[in-house]
């Protein structure tokens, strides 16, 4: 979970090194531990280090981690050369190593050979039925080969299996929401927050599920949702407060028929107006006007 | 920093010294053979000086104090971890490949 600091950090030390003022192996290492995918970067600065002799011996045993992180990096800005020379590299360190034959078989994926890398990948899991990086790159060769269902399928049966994966969870919902099978996504992302309540993007996610299933209940545990986003984010998430905002006049839209003491109030959206406008004034006087006259017929059309 | 260390050893100071005199104020108290009720007000009144100076020199030796709410503006969570185990390399950059010279070895 990338935290405010964090992302500072990550973004100055990026503004440092594109400047020339050094700092490439701190940059690398937390890109590593918040797991960002700077592809780009990554390989860039890299490169830099890993051609300079003095700089790789100043890192010290932790070439070989560099060494994987920067294949990953070459295969992804489909620099497969650059790719094939370093797995190469770490197959003469480690010749018996499961992580460097992971990589070879993801390398074989990037060059398109599925076969292949399917046959890699069951010889691997051969040695080690349980391995769960393994599954989850099959899962991930079955999306990119436009199998989706086949990608569904995979990733349920290894959830069977390691039913606490988040990442795993979070890639199932992710589908799902992209085949538009919004009850199924909204069950995962109801495990994620049953198991991380306290990250309010996945509340967020939820949230926005909801408001896309419509339905006057839907809406009502959406409004709640974007609620407890705000909550968890000290009221900075700019999202979750038009979330709010849509949600409330969706509500009234639908319930304009009945009695005021039917309605529940649903008191937030003022407030949240409020708090758009101050961050709007804050981050982008020029568009105030714009954000007034959204709020405006937001109000208007119920 | 250095103000603030002087001060708490300056308090610690203090305490030891309120200390001894409470036990040089019992063995005589043992002398005289009276009760024990409470130590001298003078010593009570250093006991509290002491414990002024050592509380002040405790908050702002450390330094600046780390938030701890999970929503303060430092803390809040603001983008999950994209999911690199199920990364895949058949996006569309793939028609952008990185242009610089290869690797020396």
């Amino acid at each position: 979970m990338v935290s405010k600091t964090e992302e500072d950090q990550v973004n100055r030390l990026e503004s440092q090194v594109e400047n020339g003022g050094g700092g490439e192996w701190e940059y690398l290492c937390l890109v590593r531990k918040l797991k960002l995918r700077r592809s780009y970067n990554v390989l860039k600065y890299g490169l830099s280090i890993l051609n300079d002799p003095k700089k790789r011996s100043a890192i010290g045993p932790e070439e070989w981690t560099l060494y994987e992180q920067v294949a990953a990096a070459a295969m992804d800005c489909q620099r497969l050369d650059l790719a094939k020379d370093y797995v190469k590299v770490l197959l003469e360190k480690f010749p018996e190593s499961k992580r460097v034959g992971r990589l070879e078989a993801m390398l074989l994926e990037a060059m398109g050979l599925w076969e292949e890398a399917e046959k890699a990948y069951s010889s691997l899991l051969e040695d080690n039925e349980l391995d769960p990086v393994i599954h989850k790159r099959r899962v991930a060769m079955a999306k990119a080969q436009g199998n989706i269902s086949g990608a569904i399928e995979w990733l349920n049966k290894y959830l069977e299996i390691f039913m606490v994966d988040h990442d795993a969870w979070r890639e199932l919902a992710e589908i799902y929401v992209s085949l538009q099978m919004y009850k199924q996504a909204a069950f995962c992302y109801e495990e994620l927050i049953l198991s991380q309540p306290t990250i309010p993007l996945y509340h967020l996610a939820y949230a926005d599920v909801l408001y896309t299933l419509g339905g006057l209940e839907n809406l009502h545990m959406a409004y709640k949702y974007y609620a407890s986003t705000i909550d968890l984010t000290g009221g900075k998430h700019t999202r979750a407060l038009f979330g709010i905002c849509l949600c409330t006049s969706a509500i009234d839209q639908l319930t304009r028929g009945r009695n005021k003491d039917d309605k529940e109030n649903l008191q937030l959206a003022p407030l949240s107006a409020l708090a758009l406008g101050k961050d709007y004034k804050q981050r982008a006087p020029n568009k105030v006007s714009m954000l007034a006259s959204t709020l405006r017929s937001l109000k208007l059309s119920s | 920093m250095g103000a603030g260390f002087v001060v708490g050893v300056l308090g610690v100071l203090f305490l030891s010294h309120a200390a001894y005199s409470t036990i040089q104020y019992r063995s005589l108290l043992k002398i005289t053979e009276d009760e024990f009720t409470g130590p001298p007000i003078n010593v009570v009144m250093e006991l509290i000086a002491g414990l002024v100076l050592c509380m002040w020199a405790a908050l702002t030796v450390p330094g600046k104090f780390l938030s701890i709410l999970p929503q303060s503006d430092e803390n809040r969570v603001v983008a999950l971890p994209s999911n690199l185990d199920f990364m895949i390399f058949n996006h569309r950059g793939k028609a952008f490949p990185l242009s610089i010279d290869a690797k020396l070895k």
